[in-house]
This record gives structure tokens, C-alpha cells and sequence, in this order.
């Protein structure tokens, strides 16, 4: 009886035992993450009495901060509303996005390790926030936006070294402050200006895939730069006849040359040689059809499953067209694994999260690295992308003193003019910078987006410049 | 053999069958008897003294401008734990000396909570907690020999069936799931007592049919089935009375207590096990025919999927402790309020949001004190009946503080069950600290049996 008596006691401690490790689990291991559940309303009644933490670009410039106490404290914006979409608003009907709700813990200072926050809240003060302090350069964002104008688009500056995201431009933007006054309108738009293109907007990606086919093609071993192709005005695939833009045709050139001056016909070739089965699984290595892991949502785009690829859908995916999809953000991280060797980083906008004081909570410098391609393959690509600037269809992201690598895309989409995209680094030797650019239904790639770009690039490598030597 | 014929010296050690075997190795030595109220007056006070503490840092935070009488009451009512030590020390108790300062700090912090939760509720719950002390003494002076358990262990059943049957027919529906009897200006949750009942009719039987049902030899289920039938019949009975009135978390524990007392006397593996299938059986039958145990069930294995409704108050209870994190907003600075029931079933994540794992870790810890020197008085007790008792009541503490803790963290399906000594209420302050007195009580008889014990042998 004495030793079952122990047992029943045994089997009761052990029971405890189980409930103090699930109890560590809920409270501090998944604690944060259960806090910032949306259908926590904590979350909401500490933002009533915490004054909201600030968000700084990388130069601490001020891109948010707030004014009032209690229920009336609202954000304002001194760097202006073209920050919107990466920002987020706070609404007490429709949530919260962006910046202010992945971080909105960090904003509220929560869960709070400072004891004094309890003493000076108990004298009336409104406990401060932590500040977030993002990647962007506000210089380089606002050069972004000026350079779109009033053309719906995107434009994703990234640093390929680590990742850091330098300007996330969408347009048209929106008041995030108006957003629970404005609601009916913003949503209803046909325009769309509460979507982020950068991260979530999906288009076909058209010539500026050529990139990927290229390193597909190249990576094979099936083709060479400077293998013979032909590009004549249109080429027949199945029965269908596929043409060139505005019906060019240079007869018999190099794979080289067919990349430099974007002939699609051309590009058939490469990608019946090639096959699709390496298209496919190179779009899928560089990231396309996937979500991008980032510090905000993103859209996955589209790959076509290898079943769902006939002789006409090899044709057309070779090119760009078809039935692929991609986000800005996915091509500029494409860009960027070519500038540096093949390495991808993985994006971040968020770098740092600091105390009121200044003091550093936590710190990012990047997150991540896959190997998309090995070295010299990447150099192959780039020296192609150099020429697309240099004496291609880029020339208009021509840059004094800089060797720029491009390539840009003109994508035929069900709504309307063509989508002018154009994808970069430079310099192209040792990138400090990538982006990507597209207008919607602008036009011509090399016309409309590659002059978008060139601005950019400056802005950009000037910021980078200005920044330093560190990354 | 009628039960005055069986009946026991506790003073005279090894007389019965029942108390043959010698004296059991006690593990940690304890403390010399006289030191044991030395200590115990010590911790009390501690436990006291912060509980006032508690309640006057509640008051200043929340509620300054109110009237003091809830933190008087709260101090007046811990101030009976040392009235209770005060009268063990008259008696010359030799009786456990944690037992009672676990329980004084729990209820100080019960009290603490429900007073920052519900302050309307805490004079209340300071004159429950005075009215269980005076349950304790009363049990201390009455029912501490536990002898009458054999000859009134039929009428123990009796007594809690009837209020189970008293409950189905006019019972009031409080707090969800749980039913109350109203007498007059009070409501009186009757599992709260019935669940000493059981433990009183168990220990009753099983002692009795002990001798027969150990006989080396071997076993026949039917004729030990006849032997149990009783025991199987009110268990049995009452199961069956607590799912129709949906009071699972009752069902669990007395089935939990009924389970552990039947393998302490018999130690018959075999019949925990079937007890066991049958447990699972009944819930899987319950799962199919009971549309709230259904609920529960998909409540518990994803409250995510109905958030603002049926899963909001477990997922409040998530968000409760997560918030808390390692320790806690601060009492006051939390928002427990948000969980429904958060003064009874939810106390527990309460105490988690404000006070963090910090908090919640001394709380197990606590009980688990508790439970130690429970089960050390029952494994140190002076003869079956003691040792069957202990095990028994140790067991339903256990096993009550284990539903309502994991319950209300979504360990397991949430059953609404009072956390002894934590939660807000009268029913249960009388019952858990008849518990208490029982616990003392045993541990007494055990440490006097061990002393005259070694006396006997030193000097024949």
C-alpha cells in the first residue's frame, strides 16, 4: 500500500511536470507569437495607453511617428505618404498592416522588461514604445516615386550583399491616416492603391525572364553564349506563329546577341534546346512561384507546373509569357543573385528595433543566403546583362562612370498596353545595388522603365556611397 | 464480522491485519515534533503577510478611493490561519507543519486575485475563507479519528447521491456548465462535498474488503466483482448523474479518485487498466451521443476555428498567459478581465497574465508542496484506513488542482472545476479545508504511531 500510495503520487508529479513545460512553452517560448494574434484584443488596449514607438529609415530619418494620448493618438508622416504601403496603417476597424502590424509588439515596447515603465505610468507618464528601424533610404524612396510620377507601379531597390531592401515604391499610394474615413473608396478603387505591387503585385514578367531562361540555358551545358540561333520575324511552334516585338528580325546571331537585343524568337530556340525542365526548375531555384520570405506579406506569382507545359508553353515561357507571373520584389532578388555571384540573400526591411533611449534591442544584419547558381555561371549572365546596357535594348539605363547590368521586359498582359519592366545591378563588378522597375501598361522596357531605373541608380548608388563601406 | 468487531487501536500500532506490516521507511527525516508548529507558525505568517501586502498593493493600484474593508476583511480572514496553527499547538498536534501554510498561501493569493478581478466578491470570498477555517476546527474536534468512515460508508454514498440527484432535479445553472443548489440567500455547489463523501465512502469499503480481495491465491473477477458492486454501482451512479448535468470536470475527478483508491487497497493493476478502457470507452460514447462533450472536445483541439465564440474564452486564456510572459504585466496592469469566468475557472491564467511563469511556476509549485506532504502523510499513516484515506483525499486534490490547471491552459479540454483554495468560492473553502484538517489529522496519528513505534522497540 506504501509503495502504491508513492506511485499515485509519482503519477500526479508527473502530470505537474508536463504542465510546467507546457506552461514555459505558452509563456515564454510561443508568448510573442500568441500576443500578436490578431484576435488578441490586448494588443489593442495597450495601444490606447502606450505612446506608439517611431519608424526610421536607415538614416533615423523620422518616417513615422504619432501625436495625441489615449484614443485620439493618430500617426503623422514628415517624409510624406510615399512610404505608405511599407508602413502599413493602424485601424481599429480593419487592422493592421504592414510595418505596424509585423512589428507591432516591438511599436507598443511589449512585453515590457522595464520595471521603471510601471513607476512613471503610475505618476501619468504615457510609457513610450520601442522605435523600428527599417533598411530603407528615404532618399532613395523618394527618388523612386518621383521617378514613377503618377504612373501605377513599383519600384524594389535592393542592396545584393545582404539583402536589405533600400526603397519599396508602389503607386498610387494612400493616406494610411484616413485609411477608417476613407475605407469605401480605397478598397473599391480599380486601381488598387492599398495593394503593395512591390511585394504583392503579380505580373507576367515578360523579356526581362529571359534572364532566367538564360541561366537555365547556360547552366544546362546545352547552350553556349555564343552558339548560333536565328531570329527571324516570327517563328512557328505547334502552329502558332510567335513574333517579334514590333517584327524585328537580324537573321542568324549569337545567343549573346539574341539576349542583347531580346528576340523572342530567338529565345524559342534556347528554351526548345535548353528544355523545360530546366527552365522550370531554374525559375523555381531563383525564387518565382514562391512567396518571398520578408518582413511583410508577398505574393508567390506563378511557375507552371512541368505537366502543364506543351511545346506552345515552352515557347512562350522562354520568353516570358505565357501563363508565369511575378512580383517586382521576386526580380529584383533575381538581379540581385546574378550581381553577386549567384549568392542570394534573403530581404529584409526591418534592421533594427531600439529603445526610447536609443539603446539597441535587436539588431538584423541579414537573414539568410541560398547558392541560386554557382559563380561563374553568374558572371556569364552578368557580362550578358552589361551588353543589354551597353549596346542593347537598355541603353537608357546608361550610367556615367558605372558599369550598370540590366535587362529589361516588355510584358503583353489581358489589360491593356504593355507593362515596361526593367531589372539591374551595378556595378556590374561588384554590385552594391539591384533593383527592379516596372510601370504599368507603360510601354517599352527600354523606354519607359529603363530611364526610371537610371535615375534610381544613382539615387542609389549615391545613398550607397554616402552610407559607407559597410553594407 | 461486523465493523465494531474490526474496529482499531490507531495508538496501538501493529494490532490488526490491517497494520501488520512495520513501519514504512519515511524518506526526508522529519522535524522533531515540537519544531514542526515552530515552523509552521513562521511560514503562516509569511504567507499572511504577503497575502496583506498583496491586497494593499491591489487596493493602491485600482482601487484607491474605495473603502479599505475588503483588504481588512482579506487580514482578518489570514489572520485565521494562525487561530487554527494557535489551536493545533493547544491540541499538541504533531500533525504536518506545510500542509496549513500551503494552503494559507494559496488562499492569500485566491484572494489577492479575486480582489483585483472582482472586488465586489472579496469580502465574500474573505468570509469563505474564515468559514472554512472553521469547518477545519470543527472537523479538527469531530470527524478527525476517521473511524466512523467504516460504519457510515453506506450512508456517506447515500448522502452524495442524493445531493447529485437533488442537483439534476433543482439545481440552478451558474458559470456555463456547472450546477448549484440554492438554499435560501446561498448557493451551494454540492460537488464540492460530495467529492468528500466519496473519498469517505471508498475508504470505508475498500478497507473492509481488503483482507478478502488480497487473499494470495487466485483471482475471480466475478466474486470480487460481487464484493465491489457497490463501490462500482455509486461510482457508477454518479458518473452517469454528472455527464447528464454536463459536469465533466467532477466526472473526471471522482472516476480519477475512484481509480487511484481502488489500486492503492487492491494494487490490482488489471482492474485499473479496465477501469481505464472503460474511461475511454464512456468518453468516446459521450463524445458521440453528448452534443456539449463534443463542443468541449472541438473547443479544445481548435479554438481557433470559432474565436469570438465558443473558443474565445480558452483562447483569451492564451492570450492571458502569453501576454505574462515570464513575469507578468504586474498585478493590476494586466487585463484578465477579458476571460470570462476569470475569478473561478480562469484564475489560474489570470495569476499567469499579471504575474507572469513566474507566478504560474509558484502556484504548481505550491500545489505540488502540497501534494507531497499530502501523500507523505498518507504513505506515514498509522493503518489502512488512515493510509486509504490520505491517499484518497491527496488524490483528489491532485487530481482537481490537475484538471482545472491544465484545463484553463488548454493542456486538456476545459472542465469547469474549482481550483482548490485558489478559486472564489464557499463550497469548496469548506470542503478543501476539511481536506486540510483530515490531511493534519492523519499525519498526527502517523508521526505519534511512528514515535511509540521506536519507543516500543528501544524499551521493551
Amino acid at each position: 500500500m506504501v509503495r502504491r500510495t508513492r506511485n499515485v503520487g509519482r503519477l500526479l508529479a508527473g502530470l505537474f511536470a508536463v504542465l510546467l513545460v507546457y506552461l514555459a512553452l505558452v509563456q515564454v517560448v510561443w508568448g510573442p507569437q500568441l500576443t500578436a494574434a490578431p484576435q488578441n484584443p490586448r494588443l489593442a488596449l495597450a495601444a490606447e495607453r502606450i505612446h506608439w514607438g517611431r519608424i526610421l529609415d536607415r538614416r533615423l530619418t523620422v518616417l513615422a511617428d504619432s501625436v495625441g494620448t489615449g484614443p485620439a493618438q493618430v500617426r503623422r508622416y514628415p517624409q510624406g505618404l510615399g512610404f505608405a504601403h511599407v508602413l502599413g496603417y493602424r485601424s481599429r476597424k480593419y487592422g493592421l498592416t504592414g510595418v505596424e502590424g509585423r512589428y507591432e509588439l516591438a511599436l507598443l515596447g511589449l512585453p515590457t522588461t522595464d520595471p521603471w515603465q510601471a513607476v512613471q505610468e503610475a505618476f501619468g507618464r504615457t510609457p513610450d514604445g520601442n522605435d523600428v528601424v527599417l533598411t530603407l533610404d528615404a532618399a532613395v524612396q523618394q527618388t523612386a516615386l518621383s521617378a514613377l510620377g503618377s504612373a501605377r507601379g513599383a519600384v524594389v531597390v535592393l542592396d545584393p550583399r545582404t539583402g536589405a531592401v533600400l526603397a519599396l515604391a508602389s503607386r498610387p499610394g494612400f493616406d494610411p491616416s484616413t485609411v477608417d474615413a476613407q475605407w469605401a473608396v480605397l478598397s473599391r478603387d480599380p486601381s488598387a492603391p492599398l495593394v503593395d505591387r512591390a511585394t504583392q503585385g503579380q505580373y507576367p514578367p515578360g523579356s526581362s525572364f529571359k534572364t532566367v531562361t538564360l541561366t537555365a540555358a547556360l547552366g544546362s551545358g546545352r547552350v553556349r553564349l555564343s552558339d548560333a540561333v536565328t531570329c527571324p520575324e516570327a517563328i512557328n511552334v505547334g502552329g502558332t506563329l510567335i513574333h517579334n516585338f514590333e517584327h524585328e528580325q537580324f537573321g542568324q546571331i549569337s545567343v549573346l546577341q539574341a539576349f542583347v537585343a531580346s528576340c523572342n524568337t530567338a529565345f524559342v530556340q534556347i528554351g526548345q534546346r535548353t528544355g523545360a525542365p530546366a527552365i522550370v526548375t531554374a525559375a523555381r531555384a531563383l525564387g518565382l512561384g514562391q512567396p518571398v520570405r520578408f518582413d511583410l506579406p508577398t505574393s508567390s506569382g506563378y511557375v507552371p507546373p512541368l505537366r502543364d507545359l506543351g511545346a506552345r508553353g515552352l515557347a512562350q515561357i522562354s520568353f516570358g509569357q505565357g501563363s508565369l507571373l511575378v512580383t517586382p520584389l521576386q526580380m529584383a532578388l533575381v538581379a540581385a543573385a546574378v550581381g553577386n555571384r549567384g549568392t542570394m540573400m534573403s530581404p529584409f526591411v526591418v534592421s533594427q528595433i531600439r529603445a526610447p533611449d536609443g539603446r539597441i534591442i535587436r539588431k538584423f544584419t541579414q537573414r539568410g543566403s541560398r547558392d541560386v547558381m554557382v559563380p561563374a555561371l553568374a558572371g556569364e549572365v552578368a557580362q550578358a546583362m552589361v551588353q543589354v546596357v551597353r549596346s542593347g535594348t537598355g541603353t537608357a539605363a546608361h550610367l556615367p562612370g558605372v558599369t550598370v547590368a540590366g535587362k529589361t521586359g516588355t510584358a503583353e498582359n489581358p489589360h491593356g498596353n504593355t507593362h515596361a519592366w526593367f531589372i539591374a545591378f551595378a556595378p556590374a563588378d561588384r554590385p552594391v545595388v539591384a533593383l527592379a522597375v516596372i510601370v504599368e501598361n507603360g510601354g517599352v522596357g527600354g523606354q519607359v522603365a529603363a530611364p526610371i531605373a537610371r535615375q534610381v541608380l544613382a539615387a542609389a548608388l549615391a545613398a550607397q556611397t554616402a552610407a559607407g563601406s559597410r553594407p | 464480522m461486523t465493523p465494531s468487531a474490526r474496529r482499531e487501536s490507531h495508538a496501538g500500532g501493529g494490532g490488526s491485519a490491517a497494520s501488520a506490516r512495520p513501519a514504512p521507511s519515511t524518506g526526508a527525516p522529519a522535524l522533531p515534533w515540537d519544531a514542526r508548529r515552530t515552523a509552521e507558525r513562521g511560514l503562516v505568517a509569511a504567507a499572511g503577510v504577503l497575502g496583506v501586502l498583496g491586497l494593499i498593493t491591489v487596493h493602491a493600484a485600482l482601487y484607491p478611493a474605495e473603502s479599505w474593508d475588503p483588504v481588512v476583511a482579506g487580514a482578518v480572514a489570514l489572520a485565521g490561519f494562525l487561530v487554527v496553527h494557535a489551536a493545533l499547538v493547544v491540541a499538541d498536534s504533531r500533525g504536518d507543519e506545510v500542509l496549513l501554510p500551503v494552503a494559507a498561501a494559496l488562499s492569500a493569493l485566491g484572494l489577492v486575485m479575486i480582489y483585483r478581478l472582482r472586488p465586489d466578491y472579496a469580502v465574500r470570498q474573505a468570509a469563505w475563507i474564515s468559514l472554512g477555517l472553521t469547518s477545519l476546527l470543527i472537523a479538527l474536534g469531530t470527524l478527525a479519528d476517521l473511524r466512523w468512515v467504516r460504519r457510515y460508508a453506506y450512508l456517506c454514498a447515500l448522502a452524495g447521491l442524493v445531493l447529485l440527484v437533488l442537483t439534476v432535479l433543482i439545481g440552478v445553472e451558474r458559470n456555463g456548465a456547472r450546477q448549484w443548489l440554492v438554499i435560501g440567500r446561498f448557493t451551494l455547489e454540492p460537488g464540492e462535498i460530495v467529492k468528500l463523501l466519496l473519498v469517505a465512502f471508498f475508504a470505508g469499503v475498500l478497507v473492509e474488503a481488503r483482507p478478502l480481495l488480497t487473499l494470495p491465491g487466485p483471482r475471480r473477477w466475478r466474486e470480487d466483482l460481487g464484493r465491489l458492486g457497490p463501490l462500482l454501482l455509486v461510482c457508477v451512479g454518479a458518473l452517469l448523474l454528472l455527464v447528464f448535468q454536463r459536469d465533466l470536470g467532477l466526472a473526471m475527478l471522482y472516476y480519477g479518485v475512484f481509480l487511484a483508491m481502488l489500486y492503492v487497497a487492491l494494487g490490482r493493476l488489471d482492474y485499473v487498466l479496465a477501469g481505464l478502457v472503460a474511461f475511454a470507452g464512456g468518453a468516446a460514447l459521450c463524445y458521440h451521443w453528448f452534443a456539449h462533450v463534443r463542443v468541449r472536445v472541438d473547443v479544445w483541439l481548435n479554438p481557433w476555428a470559432d474565436a469570438a465564440g465558443r473558443g474565445y474564452q480558452i483562447l483569451q486564456g492564451l492570450f492571458a498567459l502569453a501576454s505574462g510572459g515570464l513575469t507578468g504585466a504586474g498585478l493590476g496592469r494586466g487585463h484578465p478581465e477579458l476571460m470570462p469566468a476569470s475569478y473561478t475557472d480562469m484564475i489560474f491564467p489570470a495569476v499567469g497574465e499579471e504575474l507572469g511563469a513566474v507566478g504560474t511556476y509558484m502556484v504548481v509549485a505550491l500545489y505540488l508542496l502540497f501534494l507531497g506532504r499530502a501523500f507523505r502523510a498518507a504513505i506515514q499513516a498509522d493503518g489502512s484506513l488512515d493510509r486509504l484515506a490520505g491517499a484518497g483525499l491527496a488524490a483528489a486534490i491532485g487530481i482537481q488542482t490537475f484538471v482545472i490547471l491544465a484545463g484553463s491552459t488548454r493542456l486538456i479540454p476545459l472542465t469547469g472545476i474549482p481550483a482548490p483554495f485558489l478559486t472564489y468560492g464557499g463550497s469548496a473553502a469548506v470542503s478543501n479545508f476539511i481536506v486540510v484538517a483530515f490531511l493534519l489529522a492523519i499525519s498526527d496519528r502517523g508521526a505519534r504511531a511512528a514515535v511509540d513505534g521506536r519507543d516500543g522497540q528501544a524499551h521493551p
